[in-house]
């Protein structure tokens, strides 16, 4: 698709990230602050397992190179967070609070997806690596490489995975419309990530049932991690993109509504 | 020395009263940070409750890491410091300055914020603890108020500590622009040698006995094995309060070198 063909939103958008990405490229020590503390958290993640695998075999049926390996889908889907999500969306709170979300739906572009991702923090984008490179490895030490098949879920699963989170951050995000004064309504967000660190299988079934169907944090990590390591056939892919189907719609929709909102008590 | 009390009453009672209506106005923001609080020993718990499924896992069973990480979350929100990311902006961007003009060093209008956020936080999660207890009797207590009363001694013991720590690491941004990144190099050692993700028992024992000889089990483990009643016997509380007394000697110490030579070096910088 040539450039001119592209939806106006794309063209904003890439002319945004071009000057962004030249901006950061002045800042190189962030990308070493970044790694460093990417490395140093990873390490800190692997020896919580270690201790934990000090006392069991498995973690909810999970061996340890499998949570490992929804360690490195974890912290591949941190890194999308805090790469795109906080620095864009996550920014919403302050912009109802202050009322410079005027200035972008003055704007002739689709405000969500402006909102959503008019910033990157790039440097952010080596967790992604970083992560998927641990997944690799403990594939590797699990011995058996995925086939085409469970690839191919995996790719699905991710891509669902990412939906996801960007809708719950769509859904939090759209609540500051009516409660203007919780500022810090990204803190949400990581207090129910922190529990997609494990597989949901390792909790008590009330809170299974929960993370599954109301606040759908098992189909970010547990799926795509399990996908890849073969305890997830095709069927669950499927199941993961209806779910980011589902899960983007109805946000669009709470978007939508909340926006009314914001013009009725702006005008 | 009554005058000395009422001028320093008056002082705090001004301090203490300006901060609770600052958090007044962010109740709703407060919440959600205890909440924030409250997940990862939560996680925590739910993994170890797994684990233990099949039995006691190194002498902890299931109700044994229930209390734990009950006690842990009220400890950790009592004594918990956010002061290292004030000091760090209050140099960085400046806010210090009018702080350093008024009559009364600066770390007692922190002391003070910390009292008055820990008053209406620490209700908060002792309330939400005793309606738990209330359905679910693993997490209740016994009824034992000398432990309680040692437990309040070594959680303010502990709460200084955490204090000095916190704003000692934030002095540093008198010399790097990094010193909440060490703030979060210490919070990642504490998650292990604090006891923050599991009970200092069931780390291997190497590590559970080097972490013996820093100020970590004494700022967060012990008074929670104080309270849950793991920490018993008098040779064993005499070890824990003369252990958390000896850091806090030394962190206070540390504070007071890090305060004289980092304004030294402010005032340099900005005269």
């Amino acid at each position: 698709m040539s450039a001119r063909r592209a939806p106006r939103v794309l063209r904003v958008l890439g002319a945004l990230w071009r000057l962004n990405v030249a901006e950061e490229l002045q800042y190189r020590a962030n990308f070493v602050a970044s790694v460093v503390g990417t490395l140093f958290y990873l390490a800190t993640a692997l020896l919580t397992l270690a201790l934990f695998f000090r006392h069991t075999t498995s973690l909810g049926g999970w061996d340890y190179w499998e949570v490992v390996v929804l360690l490195g889908v974890f912290n591949a889907l941190s890194g999308v967070v805090e790469a795109v999500l906080r620095p864009g969306i996550g920014q919403l709170a302050e912009q109802v609070r202050s009322g410079d979300l005027d200035l972008v739906l003055s704007r002739p572009v689709d405000a969500q997806a402006f909102v959503s991702f008019r910033r990157l923090d790039v440097w952010r984008f080596t967790d992604v690596v970083l992560g998927l490179t641990l997944a690799a490895y403990a594939l590797f030490r699990l011995g058996h490489p995925p086939s085409v098949s469970a690839s191919l879920a995996f790719v699905v699963a991710l891509g669902a995975a990412g939906v996801v989170v960007y809708a719950i951050w769509v859904a939090l995000m759209s609540l500051a419309f009516w409660f203007v004064a919780v500022e810090n309504i990204s803190v949400l967000f990581d207090a129910l990530f922190e529990g997609a660190r494990y597989p949901v299988t390792a909790y008590p079934g009330a809170l299974r049932f929960v993370l599954v169907y109301l606040l759908p944090i098992a189909w970010t990590t547990t799926v795509p991690a399990g996908a890849l390591t073969g305890r997830f056939g095709p069927v669950t892919a499927a199941a993961a993109a209806a779910v980011a189907l589902v899960a983007f719609v109805l946000t669009r929709v709470l978007w939508q509504a909340a926006l009314r909102r914001y013009t009725g008590a702006g005008g | 020395m009554r005058a000395w009390l009422t001028r320093w009453g008056r002082r705090y009672g001004a301090l203490m009263r300006n901060a609770w209506l600052v958090d007044l106005q962010y109740r709703a923001a407060i919440v959600l940070w205890v909440l924030w609080g409250v997940v990862e020993p939560a996680v925590a718990l739910g993994i170890w409750w797994a684990i233990a499924r099949a039995g006691p896992v190194g002498g902890y069973d299931r109700t044994d890491f229930a209390r734990y990480f009950f006690a842990l979350t009220l400890v950790n929100q009592l004594t918990l410091a956010w002061d290292s990311w004030y000091l760090d902006r209050w140099i960085r961007e400046g806010e210090l300055n009018f702080r350093l003009a008024r009559p009364l060093h600066p770390a007692h209008e922190a002391v003070a914020d910390n009292l008055a956020y820990k008053a209406r936080t620490g209700a908060i999660l002792l309330v939400v603890w005793l309606l738990v207890a209330l359905v679910w009797p693993t997490v209740r207590l016994p009824v034992a108020p000398a432990r309680w009363a040692l437990t309040a001694l070594a959680v303010v013991i502990a709460a200084a500590m955490r204090f000095f720590i916190s704003f000692t690491t934030g002095l540093l941004a008198f010399w790097t622009t990094r010193a909440t990144s060490i703030m979060e190099l210490h919070a990642g050692l504490s998650l292990f040698l604090a006891g923050r993700i599991a009970p200092l028992a069931l780390l291997p024992p190497a590590v559970a006995s080097a972490a013996g000889y820093f100020w970590f089990p004494y700022m967060l483990a012990f008074p929670v094995d104080v309270l849950t009643g793991a920490a018993h016997g008098t040779a064993t509380i005499v070890h824990g309060f003369v252990g958390q007394l000896v850091w806090l000697g030394l962190w206070i110490g540390m504070w007071w070198v890090a305060w004289r030579r980092g304004i030294k070096r402010y005032g340099a910088v900005g005269g």
